[in-house]
């Protein structure tokens, strides 16, 4: 069932944690330390993209509690000084992101700051796009960059798929590839045919694809066709996968959490799945933001913190990472409903084992605006660069459509 | 992607005529009432065959109200379940609506607005506002944009979903206006931020008081604007006449009209679709007589649009439900449609569905399926107010392969395969001692082919 890289691998974990009852020591030998390291290996590591859908306010996530500018322009929505979770002397949380601060304290956090794009697009659907398919609009869009990431990477053992979609929304276009079908899980009850003729239906609808291309419906059917047997595929491996997972930490009640905790299960049943792609919707706050901003950091902050003391206790941590990013922050100052209005550059957040922890580049100025936002100084792609390379490892520039530096997110790249 | 062979636009908007080789028959019939509508049992379909296509088009467009009778049935149910304040129920009387409304165009229009001006009952949490702005977008649905546009920039459920309930000079909120010009109007590229800035400052002073439109003027910006080039102190309502006379404008809303009665996929070109847009110009921007003309148009006949659509969850169930005379429980198809991806009152964003591929995912594939499951095994799922082995036996059908053929030609846009066929036969053809319960699975194994999907 495991492969054999998965077997050494859970092999090393595990009588790394035991090692006292084997009798080595408090601590591995380097030789069993450096086999641990290279167990695992590139194809061994797992992205989860968390898309928080709506433009979140980074102002107010990764909060310069120290700069008099911040409260000038936010009369009611500036968060008191003595409530940011202080990470130096400028610069700190929003008090919902407990989790993330401890996590960070556990150095299991990089904050890259002040990420954005050359002339920001402040229209949620374009920006989005350009953030999924890391061109401008005037370029053809076919498919999105990690549709085109999966493209590179080698068929895993076991057929499953190379990424999953976990939500209640469309698809995200970065998962479109010309070639791989990404599919959608939506609930786990709900992922498999119903009904006391599932198994015939699942027959019939897994019979060999009828050629298409000269019929009516042409590609459309050909589409259709593929997605319904894809659907059926991985409906049966999801569900086999997912069965008789347990685990002792307790995850908070909320929809971004339960998503988390299916990951969780399908990467503790050793699915070879590299990419999950999950999204949070709300961020969109025009209007009353501080209650609701509140209410959505906490909830993404304590689902990212349970998933990833999951991921510990299954001895997953360092094949994990959790990318968190928004279409765009949100402007310095507030509009008159005690709500912000569409901005430009924001934070991105990185959740692991294999992080080197901190804030990464510098805070944007908010002495230094441009059209009453805040600038960008990193590039979203060498972001992304730096996942697929240093991560990943695949080649960023075929996926980004052109070159970007990478930036010293990981540890040992 | 198929490649497409470059369409002559003059072609493509002259009025089809039927000929030997594409002759007005049931088929074609059928995918008009897909498109104009949700669907046309055979009865219906042999009226159609009976006259010429533009006499149908015609009285499709000339059904531009509901019958004074059929309105009130259908209001005061929705009156009934809204005392109960619960927009699922609302969405449910809405279902009603689309499955018996004797003006399918007027209804398939209304939710076309509804995913344009999309304004989602999570957010609004009134269900008696989100009623009355599905009333006004039935009332203007193939009327004028201009007075549809203006209706909707002060509708409430709108203002609230935008976060524009009291708008007021010192910061004005930006998101309606970025919406009217981004979505609505004009789409992204077609203004600039400082349009955004300026448009909105014409809508402050602009509040729902008391769940009710109104004017605070003492909130009103009343210095001069600049917008999309003209200058002057403008208020709301002279905003919305700017943006909605823009030239660009009867372009955008043409495609997407296009795009949803047409084809998915189609590439529209300004040279294709400007013929269109005119028509839009030359008839001081009303929309039926765009209908009409996409409706009765070469293109809409040819084989660019002839299954060329994926059916959204609406168009799946209420084309199943009037392809088959059938009746069934209206809440559970309201949930139903919410689970696979179209909740009426529950757009997914702003910006509505996207509609074509973005209809289809793992999730969906299956919940389509599982959805047909529960409506065929659901008791109150009758047709022609009967069982379905009555209601095939008046069309003089007693086995499974001619009920395949019934199915196919009410229900499918394109012939099922003869393998598909085959195993469909061998796993659900045997009626056995229960042919009730034996041919609602066949119908449900129709229902969930790939072919099925398609409009």
């Amino acid at each position: 069932m495991f492969s054999e890289r998965t077997n050494r691998r859970r092999f090393l974990y595990t009588s790394g944690g035991g090692g006292l009852a084997i009798g080595i020591g408090s601590s591995l030998p380097s030789c069993f330390l450096h086999a641990a390291e290279s167990a695992t290996g590139d194809e061994d590591r797992i992205l989860v993209v968390v898309q928080l859908s709506g433009g979140n306010d980074g102002l107010n996530t990764v909060i310069p509690y120290a700069d008099d500018a911040y409260r000038a322009a936010r009369a009611t929505l500036a968060v008191p000084r003595s409530e940011v979770l202080a990470i130096d002397d400028d610069l700190g949380f929003h008090p919902s992101l407990r989790g993330i601060k401890d996590l960070l304290d556990d150095g299991q956090v990089a904050v890259v700051q002040g990420v954005g794009y050359e002339n920001p697009n402040r229209s949620h659907f374009e920006s989005m796009d350009i953030w999924h398919s890391c061109v401008r609009k005037d370029q053809s869009r076919t498919d999105g960059w990690i549709g085109r990431a999966l493209e590179q990477f080698t068929a895993a053992d076991g057929g499953d798929v190379p990424a999953l979609h976990l939500g209640e929304q469309q698809q995200p276009f970065a998962l479109a590839s010309e070639t791989i079908r990404v599919p959608t899980v939506k609930q786990l009850e709900a992922f498999q045919l119903r009904g006391a003729d599932s198994p015939a239906l699942r027959r019939l609808l897994n019979g060999p694809p009828t050629p298409a291309a000269d019929q009516a419906g042409g590609d459309l059917l050909g589409f259709l066709q593929s997605s319904t047997q894809g659907a059926i595929s991985a409906s049966q491996r999801v569900t086999a996968a997912a069965e008789g997972y347990q685990t002792d930490i307790k995850y908070p009640q909320s929809r971004l959490a339960d998503q988390l905790r299916l990951v969780a299960q399908l990467i503790s049943a050793e699915m070879t799945t590299r990419v999950y792609y999950l999204q949070l919707d709300g961020f969109d706050t025009h209007a009353q933001q501080g209650d609701t901003h509140a209410i959505l950091l906490r909830q993404w902050s304590d689902a990212v913190a349970a998933f990833l003391r999951d991921m510990k206790a299954h001895g997953h941590t360092d094949r994990v990472c959790v990318m968190t990013f928004s279409e765009f922050g949100r402007r310095v100052a507030e509009n008159a409903s005690a709500g912000t209005d569409h901005g430009a550059a924001g934070p991105m957040f990185l959740c692991g084992g294999g992080l080197n922890a901190g804030l990464i580049g510098t805070a944007p100025r908010l002495d230094d605006l441009q059209q009453g936002d805040l600038k960008h100084s990193v590039d979203f792609r060498s972001v992304y660069a730096s996942v697929l390379k240093d991560w990943l490892g695949t080649d960023p520039d075929r996926v980004l459509r052109g070159h970007y530096e990478t930036l010293p997110l990981f540890a040992g790249a | 992607m198929a490649v497409e062979t470059k369409i002559d636009p003059i072609w493509a908007w002259q009025p089809f005529t039927p000929s030997d080789s594409q002759p007005w028959d049931r088929s074609l019939a059928a995918h008009l009432y897909r498109r104009a509508g949700f669907g046309a049992d055979l009865q219906l379909l042999d009226e159609a065959v009976a006259q010429s296509p533009h006499d149908v088009v015609d009285e499709l467009i000339a059904l531009n109200l509901e019958t004074s009778d059929f309105r009130a049935v259908a209001d005061s149910l929705a009156q009934t379940l809204l005392a109960g304040g619960d927009p699922m129920k609302l969405s449910a009387a809405w279902v009603y609506r689309l499955l018996f409304t004797p003006a399918q165009l007027l209804e398939k229009t209304t939710l076309f607005w509804h995913g344009h001006f999309a304004t989602g009952a999570d957010k609004v949490k009134d269900s008696a506002m989100m009623w009355r702005q599905n009333q006004l977008l039935r009332r203007h649905a193939l009327g004028d944009f201009q007075a549809l546009a203006q209706a909707i920039a002060k509708d409430p459920a709108m203002l609230i979903y935008l976060d524009s309930t009291s708008n007021r000079k010192s910061h004005p909120n930006e998101n309606f206006a970025r919406e009217l010009m981004e979505l609505f109007c004009l789409g992204e590229g077609h203004y600039s931020e400082t349009d955004v800035v300026e448009l909105a400052r014409c809508f402050t002073g602009w509040e729902i008081r008391r769940d009710r439109f109104r004017k605070n003027r003492y909130q009103h910006d009343e210095g001069e604007k600049s917008i999309l080039g003209k200058r002057g102190a403008f208020d709301g309502e002279q905003a919305v006449e700017i943006v909605v006379g823009r030239d660009d404008m009867p372009r955008f809303i043409c495609r997407k009209l296009a795009r949803y009665f047409i084809a998915d996929e189609l590439e529209l070109t300004d040279d294709l679709i400007e013929i269109p847009a005119a028509t839009m110009r030359e008839n001081n921007l009303q929309i039926a007589p765009v209908l009409k003309l996409m409706l009765s148009s070469n293109l809409f006949f040819s084989a660019h649009a002839r299954a060329r659509k994926i059916k959204s969850p609406v168009e799946l169930v209420i084309g199943m439900l009037r392809g088959l005379n059938g009746t069934t429980n209206s809440q559970l198809v309201a949930r139903g449609l919410r689970d696979i991806g179209q909740g009426l009152f529950y757009p997914p964003n702003v910006k509505g569905w996207d509609g074509g591929r973005a209809w289809i995912n793992s999730s969906t594939v299956l919940g389509r399926a599982n959805l047909f499951e529960k409506l065929l095994s659901d008791e109150d799922t009758k047709f022609d107010g009967r069982s379905l082995t009555q209601s095939l036996a008046d069309h003089d059908i007693h086995d499974a392969d001619h009920a395949i053929d019934h199915f196919e030609h009410c229900l499918m846009a394109v012939p099922i395969n003869p393998a598909t066929r085959r195993q469909l036969n061998v796993q659900f053809g045997s009626l056995g001692k229960d042919p009730e319960k034996n041919y609602r699975r066949l119908l449900h194994a129709v229902c969930s082919l790939p072919e099925f999907q398609l409009a």
